[in-house]
C-alpha cells in the first residue's frame, strides 16, 4: 500500500472534481415539437399486458389506448375508446359501446373485436398480466362481443373501482401484439436505445380532437432518456433539454426555485406515506426478548410518541412534507378520517407507558424487566437521502427515552432480501407509493395472509384479535355495494392502525414537481404520472 | 527537513485545536440543534451546522481526531506485523519465507477496496458506531501489512546476508539476540512505511464512508461529511460544507510532508 508524494491528495482533490463535474452530461438531440423528461431506468418491456414496473408503466400511459381512462386531476373514471358504459346493478357486467371511425395507429380499424381479444389477453394466465389478478377472479370472466362496437365483461363476483382496471388495459389490435408499436393511445414507440433513451412518436389516427376540434396530441412526441442522477437531471433541466422533474427532491426544490422561482411546484401532501415498523414475525432470527418488545402495543406506542414527526417533515424534507399518523393521505379527501384519535407526540407519556409495560431506565439506558438494554438497528435503503436523515433524527429521538438505536442503510436488493426472505431485520424505514386512492387497492397490505403484510408476512391465520378486526373490515369494504359501509370499515382499520401501530407512520411527502415555463396546458395533479397524466395537451411555446 | 518540522508542528497544532474544540462545555458531536439545520457561521456555531443542526467545527474536529488515532493504531499494527512476517522469512528456512511471500501476493492481488466492504457489510446490524470504527480500521490494518511485508522482507535478507550478520551467527548468537540487532537495523525501512500508512489509511476510511460502508452515525467521518458534497442544493447553501474536504486535503499534504522528508 505504497503512495507517491502527490497521490493522495490528488485523490481527495478528484472527490471534488467528481462532484463538481457529477452534472455534467448532454442529453440526446431533441427533434421538432419533441417533449423530453427523463426516466430512472430501462422499462422492463413496452408488452402493456405485462407492465410490472413504474417506467414500463408511464411507457404503458403514454402510448395505450384504453375503454375508459381514469382521470387524475377529477379522480373519476371518463370513457376514452369506449363511446359509453355500464355497470350492471349487482357489479357484475360491465358493458363498453365504443366510438366509431377509431383506428390504430398504422391505419387499421378498431372493433369490438380488437378490444376483447385484449381483455381476455390479460386474463390468460400465459400472459402473466398483473392487472389480471385485480378482477380477483381472473379464471371465471368472460368477454362477449354482440357486435362490431359492444363489449360486454362478465366477472364472477363484484370488483371495486372496476372501471379503474380498464384504465390498465391497453387495446391492441387483435393476434397482433406489438410491444406499443401499433397502439390506439396518443403515442407509438418509434426507437429505443438501451440505457440511453425511449423515444415515442405521436400516432397520427389517434381520434380525439380537442374541443376546438384540433388533432391530438399536440406534442411531435417524446423522448424519455434513461438517467437515474438528479444532479445531471436538474442541470438539464436548467438548460431547457428537458421540460419536466417528476418527483423532485426536497433539498433541490428550494434550489431550484431559486433559479427559476415560475418552475417548482408544491402540491402538498401526496398518497404516498412514510414509515417504520418493528419485526413481529415469529420465524424472524431474533432474540426472545427483541420479539417481545416488538410484540408488545405499549412499546410501540411509547416509540411512536417519542417521534417528533413535526421536525422529520420540517428537517428531513425541509417543510416539504406533512406528519403523518395514518395509512390515508389528507390528500385522498374520500377517504382520510380526520376523527381518528392517534398517538401524538408526548415524551412523558411515552416514558411513562414504558414504566408501565415493565421496562426502567438504568441510567441513561432503557432496560426490560429482564435486565435487557432496549436497542434495536432500523434498516433502510441507500441513496435515498431525507430516509436516511429521518432515521437519524428518530434514533436522536429515541435516544431521549434511553433506546440505543443503529442506523443501517442498505442496497434495495439486500434490503429486499433481508425483509422478504431470511426476515432478519429488528426495524425499517421505507415509503409505501399509492398510485390508487381507494383504499381498495392496499389489501396486500392490509391482509394477514398477504406476503406484503409487512410487520407478519403471510399469516396462516391472524396472529392477534386486531388483525383478524383487520382482516374483517378490509373484506367488508371490498365486499360492500354501500360506499357508506365501506367508509365506516376503512374508517375502523385507521382506528386500529393508529392504536396498534403496526406502521408507524412518520410524514406525507409532498408532491414535488418542475415543469418549464416553455411547456403549456399542464394541470398537475398528486396521482402518477402527476406532471403530464394530460399529455395529449401538453406542447412546448410557439410549437404546433 | 524544516517542512518536515513545520508539517509535524503544524499538525500537532490542528490536533490541539480540534482537542480544544471537543472539550468546550456544551459541544457533542451528535446533538442536533433542529432549529438550525444548515445554518451559516455564528457564535454558536462557528463554521454552522449540517443538514441535522449538528455543530460542523465539532464534527470535523471528532472526525479528524478518530480517523487520525485510529490511522495510526492501525498504521502501528500494519507494521510491526510486516516487521514480524518480513524478518522471520528472511530469517526462517528459505522454504517459510517464499511461502509468506507468495501469501503477500495473493493479499497484494485481492480487490482491497471490496474485501473491505465485503467485511463491513458481513457486520450484525447492530454494531455500535464506536465498534464500526473499531472493524473499519482492523480491517485495514489486516489488509495493510503485505506490501511493506514485502519490503521488510527485502531489507532483513540484506541484513542477514551482511558482513557483521554472519559474523555474529558464527560466533553463536542465538535467535532472540538477533532479532534485538536486526529490528534497530529495519527502523530506516519501518519508520516511512509506518508513516506511509497513515494517509493511506485515511483516504481508505474516507473512500468507505463515501460509499456508505464506513463508521455509522451519528460518529462523524471524513467520509460521510464528504457525501454532503454529492449534492448541489448544498454546495450553493453554504460555503462550510467545503470546510471536511479543504481540512482533509490539507491534512494529507502535512502527512505527506513528514512521510517523505524521513
Amino acid at each position: 500500500m505504497q503512495v507517491s508524494r502527490f497521490a493522495i491528495p490528488l485523490v481527495a482533490a478528484a472527490l471534488i472534481a467528481l462532484s463538481a463535474t457529477a452534472c455534467i452530461g448532454q442529453a440526446a438531440p431533441r427533434l421538432p415539437g419533441e417533449l423530453a423528461w427523463t426516466i430512472g431506468y430501462d422499462p422492463k418491456t413496452f408488452d402493456p399486458a405485462k407492465v410490472d414496473d413504474q417506467e414500463s408503466e408511464l411507457v404503458r400511459y403514454l402510448t395505450a389506448g384504453v375503454l375508459l381512462r381514469f382521470n387524475r386531476s377529477t379522480q373519476k373514471v371518463e370513457s376514452q375508446l369506449a363511446e359509453s358504459w355500464s355497470l350492471s346493478a349487482d357489479g357484475r357486467t360491465v358493458a363498453f359501446k365504443l366510438r366509431t371511425g377509431l383506428a390504430f395507429s398504422d391505419g387499421s380499424g378498431l372493433t369490438a373485436k380488437d378490444a376483447a381479444w385484449s381483455i381476455r389477453r390479460v386474463l390468460l394466465p400465459a400472459t402473466g398480466a398483473p392487472v389480471a389478478e385485480e378482477f380477483l377472479s381472473a379464471a371465471g370472466v368472460t368477454v362477449e362481443t354482440p357486435d362490431e362496437r359492444t363489449v360486454i365483461v362478465h366477472l364472477p363476483q363484484r370488483v371495486i373501482g372496476i372501471g379503474k382496471v380498464f384504465d390498465e388495459i391497453a387495446i391492441e389490435p387483435a393476434e397482433r401484439a406489438s410491444e406499443g408499436r401499433v397502439t390506439a393511445g396518443p403515442f407509438v414507440v418509434a426507437d429505443y436505445r438501451r440505457s440511453q433513451y425511449v423515444r415515442l412518436r405521436r400516432n397520427p389516427h389517434y381520434s380525439e380532437p380537442d374541443s376546438k376540434g384540433a388533432g391530438l396530441p399536440y406534442a411531435a412526441g417524446i423522448r424519455l432518456d434513461i438517467l437515474d442522477n438528479h444532479e445531471q437531471e436538474i442541470r438539464l433541466f436548467e438548460r431547457g433539454e428537458y421540460d419536466v422533474i417528476d418527483s423532485l427532491p426536497p433539498d433541490y426544490f428550494g434550489l431550484l426555485k431559486q433559479k427559476i422561482p415560475n418552475a417548482v411546484r408544491d402540491l402538498g401532501p401526496s398518497l404516498n406515506t412514510e414509515q417504520m415498523w418493528f419485526n413481529q414475525s415469529p420465524g424472524a432470527p431474533l432474540p426472545q426478548w427483541e420479539e417481545a418488545w416488538f410484540q408488545s402495543q405499549a412499546f410501540r406506542v411509547a416509540i411512536s410518541r417519542a417521534i417528533h414527526r413535526a421536525d422529520l417533515a420540517r428537517i428531513a424534507y425541509e417543510g416539504h412534507a406533512t406528519p403523518a399518523y395514518s395509512f390515508i393521505s389528507p390528500a385522498d379527501c374520500a377517504w382520510y378520517n380526520q376523527a381518528i384519535t392517534v398517538p401524538h407526540e408526548d415524551v412523558p407519556a411515552a416514558k411513562a407507558a414504558l414504566a408501565r409495560a415493565g421496562f426502567r431506565l438504568n441510567g441513561a439506558v432503557l432496560e426490560d424487566a429482564a435486565g435487557h438494554a432496549v436497542k434495536f438497528s432500523i434498516l433502510t435503503n441507500e441513496g435515498n437521502a431525507a430516509r436516511f436523515k429521518m432515521a437519524t433524527l428518530i434514533q436522536e429521538d429515541l435516544k431521549a427515552i434511553g433506546i440505543q438505536v443503529t442506523v443501517v442503510a442498505l442496497d434495495f436488493p439486500a434490503l429486499i432480501e433481508r425483509l422478504m426472505h431470511t426476515q432478519d431485520y429488528e426495524a425499517c424505514l421505507l415509503g409505501l407509493e399509492n398510485v390508487d386512492p381507494d383504499p381498495n387497492a392496499m389489501m396486500n397490505v392490509w391482509l394477514s395472509s398477504s406476503p406484503n403484510h409487512q410487520w407478519n408476512p403471510s399469516e396462516k391465520t391472524p396472529a392477534t384479535a386486531w388483525e383478524a378486526e383487520i382482516d374483517r373490515a378490509m373484506n367488508v369494504q371490498a365486499g360492500s355495494l354501500k360506499d357508506a359501509e365501506r367508509k365506516r370499515a376503512v374508517d375502523r382499520v385507521q382506528q386500529i392502525v393508529a392504536d396498534q401501530q403496526p406502521f408507524i407512520y412518520l410524514v406525507y411527502p409532498n408532491a414535488l414537481y418542475a415543469v418549464s415555463p416553455k411547456l403549456e396546458g399542464v394541470q398537475p395533479a398528486v396521482l402518477e404520472p402527476g406532471l403530464v397524466w394530460n399529455i395529449e395537451k401538453l406542447r412546448l411555446e410557439g410549437t404546433r | 527537513m524544516r517542512s518536515r518540522i513545520a508539517a509535524l508542528w503544524l499538525l500537532c497544532a490542528l490536533v490541539a485545536m480540534a482537542i480544544a474544540v471537543l472539550a468546550l462545555p456544551g459541544r457533542s458531536y451528535s446533538s442536533q440543534d433542529r432549529e438550525q439545520p444548515l445554518a451559516g457561521a455564528s457564535a454558536q456555531h462557528p463554521a454552522g451546522t449540517d443538514g441535522l443542526g449538528r455543530d460542523r467545527m465539532v464534527r470535523v474536529a471528532a472526525a479528524f481526531l478518530l480517523s487520525l488515532t485510529g490511522a495510526i493504531l492501525a498504521s502501528a499494527a500494519t507494521t510491526l506485523a510486516a516487521a514480524g512476517v518480513g524478518t522471520l522469512s528472511a530469517f526462517g528456512p528459505a522454504m517459510l519465507g517464499r511461502l509468506a511471500m507468495l501469501v503477500c501476493d495473493v493479499f497484494l492481488a485481492l480487490p482491497w477496496l471490496f474485501l473491505l466492504m465485503m467485511v463491513r457489510s458481513a457486520l450484525p446490524l447492530t454494531t455500535s458506531p464506536a465498534h464500526s470504527a473499531a472493524v473499519t480500521f482492523l480491517v485495514l490494518a489486516a489488509l495493510g501489512w503485505p506490501a511493506c511485508a514485502r519490503a521488510v522482507y527485502r531489507g532483513a535478507q540484506e541484513l542477514r546476508n551482511a558482513d557483521w550478520m554472519l559474523q555474529a551467527r558464527a560466533g553463536g548468537l542465538r535467535g532472540s539476540q538477533i532479532v534485538r540487532h536486526v529490528l534497530p537495523n529495519l527502523k530506516p525501512l519501518l519508520t516511512p512505511q509506518f508513516l506511509i500508512c497513515i494517509p493511506a489509511f485515511i483516504i481508505a476510511e474516507a473512500n468507505l464512508g463515501a460509499l456508505g460502508m464506513g463508521i455509522g452515525e451519528p460518529l462523524p467521518s471524513w467520509g460521510g461529511m464528504l457525501l454532503e458534497l454529492d449534492n448541489s442544493a448544498m454546495l450553493l447553501r453554504t460555503a462550510w460544507v467545503y470546510l471536511p474536504i479543504g481540512l482533509l486535503i490539507l491534512i494529507l499534504l502535512l502527512l505527506e510532508a513528514i512521510a517523505v522528508e524521513v
